[in-house]
């Protein structure tokens, strides 16, 4: 694993699986990443490098750019300067459920898997053992506007998580998720290491930074005319 | 073909689900209609058509401004802009056809002096081809549901306001059903109609390609990003 950021630093690290091997591959590495809205300079010359089989944790204050960085990584925003490498099995899991309200979590698996080319069955079927891993059992055929703020947050993971991407960017996954189903998140994520897959993930819960291999912290929020 | 088909009946449920919405919009041609019913008939018409095409365009104005919480993230998942376009607007056809043959069966029975019963199901049939990616490129353009849709009361009451032989009237989008209905309702020569297909077939032309760049440049793929295989 590789972080360093001229205005943040490493503020906790972990030995993963695959910590010091150079031969491990790099799922996604963002260079000297910038980012200025109007006078705001809110992300100066971050570097980040994310292995396979890592699981990166993006922390600070409000404001201080951590959806932005995950954005540009995801590739739905222009950095003002910088360059991101990923490999093409990343998805990306965005802080407010973007969902289909009307639709079913069945019908969602089924939009999403076709995007991916799976037929509507595999899609269904992989959707909903995603969903058992994640303590959701059931209420497959209701509307997504009816389900719970967490469960709506976990058909949001699930979307991202259908095709098990090498690389996950998680942008605050596990808002409105009760107890168990974070320590449900949690091993699911931890499986996914040992898998060797990789995850990036945006937190403030301080209790999850033990269970990840590094940490960047973006600091406090970006000053203005800074 | 899947991945078109699949965006196109998800839209489709998604609309049939807004039933309170969907009844609401299917009623406004009804309300237009009525409106003129006694003394003008030709103008009820007239009018029925406009109201078809306020309420197709709104559906597309509101059912493409849901999809855009999603389409980034569908974009990402493999599908085209043109796939997610050309679902969107396959939907509304669909529910823009349904609606356009209720009114025509509906005033086929109610008028009893239709010259050109036809010219009608042609004139609906080119307004429902016009107002759907006329609601679509409002979609496009107007970042919210409350510009889009004012921007879509602004078109319909300068459509109801300015004559077609006046210079505007050209520029507006159903001049072209203005044409067929002269054509069918006032007896007009077929010249009426040919002006209004040619009109019809290139201000939807147009409408197409310009949402299509719009949803081409907002789905772009980022100059800064670096796409590679997986390495195992």
């Amino acid at each position: 694993m590789d972080l360093s950021d001229s205005a943040s630093q490493v503020t906790a690290t972990r030995h993963g699986p695959t910590e010091g091997d150079s031969s491990t591959p790099i799922r996604l590495h963002a260079a000297d990443i910038h980012k200025r809205y109007g006078k705001n300079h809110v992300l100066k010359g971050v570097d980040l490098t994310v292995r396979a089989g890592e699981v990166v944790a993006i922390i600070g204050a409000n404001g201080c750019g951590k959806s932005t960085l995950m954005k540009i990584c995801a590739g739905l925003v222009s950095p003002s300067s910088g360059v991101v490498e990923v490999d093409e099995s990343m998805a990306y899991c965005p802080q407010q459920a973007g969902l289909m309200g009307f639709l079913t979590a069945d019908e969602h698996f089924a939009l999403f898997g076709a995007g991916h080319g799976m037929d509507r069955s595999e899609a269904q079927a992989t959707g909903r053992q995603l969903a058992k891993s994640l303590a959701w059992d059931g209420g497959m055929t209701t509307q997504a506007r009816h389900l719970s703020g967490g469960t709506q947050q976990k058909l949001n993971l699930i979307l991202a998580a259908l095709t098990d991407p090498d690389i996950l960017l998680l942008d605050e996954p596990y808002q409105g998720f009760d107890r168990g189903s974070y320590i449900d998140f949690w091993d699911w994520v931890l499986q996914r290491r040992d898998a060797g897959k990789s995850t990036l993930v945006i937190t403030h819960m301080l209790n999850s930074l033990d269970r990840v291999d590094a940490v960047l912290d973006l600091g406090t929020k970006a000053a203005a005319d800074s | 073909m899947t991945k078109l088909f699949t965006v196109a009946e998800m839209m489709g449920r998604d609309l049939a689900r807004r039933r309170v919405a969907l009844a609401l919009l299917a009623f406004v041609p009804l309300l237009f209609y009525m409106a003129r019913h006694d003394g003008n008939p030709e103008k009820a018409i007239r009018f029925a058509g406009l109201g078809l095409a306020w309420a197709v365009s709104t559906a597309g104005l509101f059912l493409s401004n849901t999809t855009k919480a999603v389409e980034r993230r569908l974009r990402q998942t493999g599908y085209r802009p043109a796939h997610l376009y050309l679902g969107t607007l396959t939907a509304l056809l669909t529910l823009g056809a349904v609606l356009a043959t209720v009114y025509w069966v509906l005033i086929y029975l109610d008028q009893d002096s239709l010259a050109r019963p036809g010219a009608v199901a042609i004139e609906f049939g080119l307004t429902i081809v016009v107002a759907a990616p006329l609601g679509l490129l409002i979609s496009a353009v107007a970042p919210h549901d409350l510009e889009g849709t004012l921007v879509l009361i602004s078109i319909t009451g300068l459509q109801f306001l300015v004559e077609p032989d006046q210079k505007l009237g050209k520029a507006l989008p159903f001049w072209s059903t203005q044409q067929v209905g002269t054509f069918g309702l006032d007896g007009g020569d077929p010249e009426y109609l040919r002006k209004g297909l040619l009109h019809g077939a290139l201000y939807c032309t147009g409408l197409i390609l310009v949402t299509a760049v719009l949803a081409s440049v907002r789905l772009r793929q980022r100059k800064h990003m670096r796409i590679r295989a997986a390495v195992r």
